[in-house]
């Protein structure tokens, strides 16, 4: 399937490509688009359901807050592992269909063993939920990518890893929303913990829906592998060479120290966000849901603008340096003033996705291609590894010493960003970097090798990226490099895609990938 | 001049350290358990406080003999002495050498059991209720310290009303400087005031009541206009560092207040359901209005403002109802604690900690510095001729 004509490629086939049950026809495809958007709703859905019930978690199971950000650490610890080897599992063994099926299976179950947990009021039920919860739901954003990597290489591709990360993104959305209601209509029918744990069964429910969709999907590749002679392609090569890192320049260490503590500033403030809004701010549970889930809502609409942003004016560095400091004046606003909790939280829900949009392609800048799998897992990993121990901090922050100390450890993690961006900046402008320049500059700067600058324009662009894989391919001097080159590039060009998520920013939900 | 800068660093740091660590006693106090009682035992505790300041002495008076739980705060010159006189183990006659300038007392006088059939969690004058009175509870002192750097009693009080027992426990705390309290909700304490603290414990509930709760009734005595009210006002805090996830501070203020110092009682609106308090066990304490009421007989509040024009004195009980929708209610914990502070003056504001100052000031200047550097270090090296 590396091969991006073999999608315009009819094999031995009985349906006319009019026909729109052929899996080159583009109403098929958009059938299999749906499907996409759909895998990957169940699990960010499931995934933010404790924070959307946060009072119910403290009233009906009696937790603390150090034990319901446990549920949420708990999520992170596989994945500082997995992150690195659930793709390679997809490529070397399981295969896309069985892979997506088996990590939606374990989503599912995870779920199910969660909402278990609550209905018996077991903490430890829960909490074992939560970790199976987590080997799936992470390593399922992988097998969904190359989905649809699979599917749509070569046309529309970041359009459609856009659109199914911003449709998932919208899960975690939808669960701020429906989940109050669900609740109070379950505790017409039960009380205690039991309606806790049934509601998080029905919430369950939305992973069997994905789950299904991911049958039906399997279904369909099968039979367009088939009808278009298409085969799956295995790979031999280990994904990560983590030997690599000794050539890591001391910009990327710095931008793994953003991708750390910036986002620590973000995913436990929504987390625990609930009761802060309820308590400092008196809003109804549904009002606290609402204004909880704009961050989510807000980088969903806003990153494909801030991407073309990005694409036009270049200076990621300044951006990122912007981003950070409008991201500590809401965290400020809310800790030190009334006002309306929507004014800040809009403020983080922008100042989010321009840093997403700024910051990961940083990381194609500063690594070579070739390791950029690498480079990414490991900020994956370290994000993960931060969210992981520090999601248990935040619950024990509320628990001994209140809210106003949580805003104000997230206000020093987004300090600590900050002097990590200003310390990008002056290295890289002491050097003559090419991480602060606008995009005319940087093309005229021969200096970079020039896989690097397609390969930002690739992350940064989704029009012109979008036959990226197919040029690059016809491109004379790269079907001159001897073969071993070529199975980096394919290696790493299918890695990329992997991490386009991580670039798009609606997806940076770092232990969502 | 890096020399010099150090030590100006080091000496602010000192500066700042000794402010912050800094316990100058605000007032000096002495405390005696049942001053002139001959026969009184240990059973008998009404303990006196005198604290003595730069303006003022305040007499403070911690009386259990009545049964009912009873603190006076008074207010005279600054050599004014008290005397009691008593009636074998009861105090019958209290006289100040000095006209004294203002007088504030608290004292639970019952405690009610409500029947919140709708889950509400605050009692009203629709739920059916049954009040428990405080004046025959027995109370035995299980730990005292009376010293001039603390002076802190604990009395456990048994309860059998018609049927209905219970223990309460009291914790009265005086400190001759400002500090937080030790335990939750770690309420202000300073030399002006009291820290009160009441767990009712074990307390058996009606048999006719299914959504049995507690509330008890805070009456309120100042020297003021029988005319005037006290205002109960809800301020919010940005600051919930001492009590995790509470930005409300309720105070109750005496009329006196608005124009000079009056008196106050000052608690964050949240009661504890179990022993171990912390966030998971709390719940809401909601207080109710001031309403006007009288002194009740039997009790040294009686004795106390014997003699005083009743037109100059304010009473006024309000209700504090313990519980929150969906807790179980009282039985499911069979517990229920609650702080507030009693005290004279102005309600103290609390401040942001040295922790917070010291992170925004580290976290703006740091980067701030680092960006000047930073700017001054391009600037210089793009002014420079590139390198060959």
């Amino acid at each position: 399937m590396d091969n991006p004509e073999s999608s315009e490629i009819n094999g031995s086939n009985m349906l006319s490509t009019t026909s729109w049950c052929h899996p080159a026809n583009k109403v098929h495809r958009f059938m299999a688009l749906l499907l996409m958007c759909f895998l990957c709703f169940g699990s960010y859905f499931c995934y933010d359901t404790p924070g959307a019930l946060a009072d119910n978690f403290k009233d009906d199971a009696h937790l603390n807050t150090s034990q319901f950000a446990l549920l949420y650490s708990i999520y992170s610890w596989p994945n500082v592992i997995l992150c690195f080897i659930g793709g390679y599992l997809v490529d070397r063994y399981f295969g896309v269909r069985l892979g997506t099926i088996i990590y939606m299976v374990i989503v599912f179950v995870g779920a199910v063993i969660f909402a278990l947990g609550a209905y018996i009021n077991a903490f430890w039920l829960m909490i074992l939920g939560r970790f199976v919860f987590g080997i799936g739901g992470e390593s399922l954003q992988v097998a969904v990518n190359s989905y649809v990597v699979l599917w749509f290489k070569g046309k529309e591709l970041n359009m459609v890893f856009g659109l199914q990360l911003s449709f998932s993104r919208f899960g975690s959305t939808v669960n701020f929303w429906v989940m109050e209601p669900i609740y109070r209509w379950v505790a017409n029918y039960y009380g205690g913990y039991e309606r806790l744990g049934v509601t998080l069964f029905l919430a369950a429910l939305t992973c069997l829906v994905s789950l299904i969709c991911g049958l039906l999907l399997g279904w369909m590749d099968y039979r367009a592998e088939k009808i278009l002679g298409r085969s799956e392609e295995q790979t031999n090569e280990e994904p990560f060479h983590l030997k690599d890192i000794v050539h890591f320049k001391s910009t990327f260490w710095l931008v793994s120290v953003i991708c750390v503590a910036y986002y620590l500033a973000i995913f436990p403030f929504i987390a625990l966000g609930k009761l802060f809004f309820e308590r400092k701010f008196d809003f109804t549970p549904q009002d606290a849901n609402n204004v909880n889930s704009m961050v989510y809502l807000l980088s969903a609409a806003l990153s494909p603008f801030f991407g073309i942003l990005i694409d036009k004016t270049g200076r990621n560095v300044m951006w990122v340096i912007i981003s950070i400091i409008s991201t500590i004046g809401a965290h400020f606003m809310l800790a030190f003033t009334f006002f309306n909790p929507y004014i800040g939280v809009v403020s983080l829900g922008i100042s989010y996705s321009l840093l997403a949009s700024g910051l990961w392609p940083l990381v194609a800048l500063i690594v070579q291609e070739n390791q950029l799998g690498t480079a990414y897992g490991i900020c994956q990993a370290v994000q993960n590894l931060g969210l992981a121990t520090v999601l248990i901090l935040a619950g024990v922050i509320v628990d001994k010493y209140g809210y106003l100390m949580l805003e104000m450890f997230f206000l020093g993690c987004l300090f600590v960003s900050l002097i990590a961006a200003v310390l990008i900046y002056i290295i890289d402008s002491a050097n003559n970097g090419v991480l602060n320049i606008s995009p005319s500059k940087r093309e005229s700067m021969k200096i970079y090798p020039s896989s690097s600058n397609e390969e930002t324009a690739n992350l940064l662009e989704n029009e012109e990226s979008d036959n990226h894989e197919e040029t690059d391919s016809r491109r004379p001097d790269i079907v001159e490099t001897p073969p071993q080159r070529d199975i980096a590039q394919a290696q790493s060009d299918r890695i990329r895609s992997r991490y386009l998520s991580q670039i798009l920013p609606n997806t940076n939900i770092p232990d969502r990938q | 001049m890096l020399s010099l800068n150090k030590v100006t660093i080091v000496q602010t740091i000192t500066l700042i350290f000794a402010l912050s660590f800094a316990r100058g006693q605000d007032r000096k106090i002495n405390a005696t358990l049942y001053p002139g009682c001959q026969v009184c035992t240990e059973n008998d505790t009404l303990v006196y406080i005198r604290a003595e300041g730069a303006h003022n002495t305040i007499h403070q008076l911690w009386d259990f003999t009545g049964g009912m739980p009873l603190v006076i705060l008074t207010v005279a010159g600054v050599n004014s002495t008290m005397n009691i006189t008593w009636d074998h183990t009861t105090p019958v006659k209290f006289s100040i050498s000095e006209q004294p300038k203002y007088s504030f007392a608290t004292a639970i006088d019952k405690l009610y059991e409500y029947d919140d059939i709708h889950d509400n969690g605050y009692i009203d004058e629709k739920v059916p209720k049954r009040s428990v009175d405080l004046w025959r509870a027995t109370w035995w002192p299980h730990s005292m310290v009376l010293t001039d750097q603390e002076v802190m009693v604990q009395l456990r009080g048994h309860v059998n009303d018609y049927g209905r027992s219970g223990t309460i426990d009291i914790k009265l705390d005086m400190l001759p400087f400002q500090d937080y309290a030790a335990e939750l909700p770690h309420l202000i304490h300073t030399a002006n005031s009291t820290l009160l603290d009441v767990s009712l414990v074990n307390f058996t509930t009606s048999p006719d009541y299914n959504a049995s709760r507690y509330a008890l009734n805070l009456l309120m005595v100042s020297q003021d206009s029988s005319n005037s009210t006290m205002t109960t006002t809800v301020r919010k805090s940005l600051d919930d560092e001492h009590t995790p996830g509470i930005f409300e501070i309720v105070e109750v203020e005496s009329p006196r207040s608005s124009s000079g110092p009056g008196a106050y009682v000052q608690f964050r609106p949240v009661a504890y359901r179990q022993r171990a308090r912390d966030v998971a066990s709390s719940t809401r304490a909601r207080p109710s209005v001031p309403a006007r009421t009288r002194i009740p007989e039997h009790s040294t509040l009686r004795a106390f403002y014997r003699g005083v024009d009743p037109s100059t004195l304010l009473v006024q009980n309000m209700r504090i109802s313990f519980g929150e929708p969906g807790d179980g209610f009282y039985a499911h914990h069979n517990y229920t604690a609650w702080s507030a502070s009693l005290g004279y003056g102005r309600a103290p504001v609390e401040g942001f900690s040295a922790l917070v100052v010291g992170i925004v000031a580290c976290g703006l200047g740091a980067p701030a510095l680092l960006l000047l550097l930073g700017g001054a270090y391009a600037c210089a090296s793009a002014r420079r001729p590139p390198a060959p």
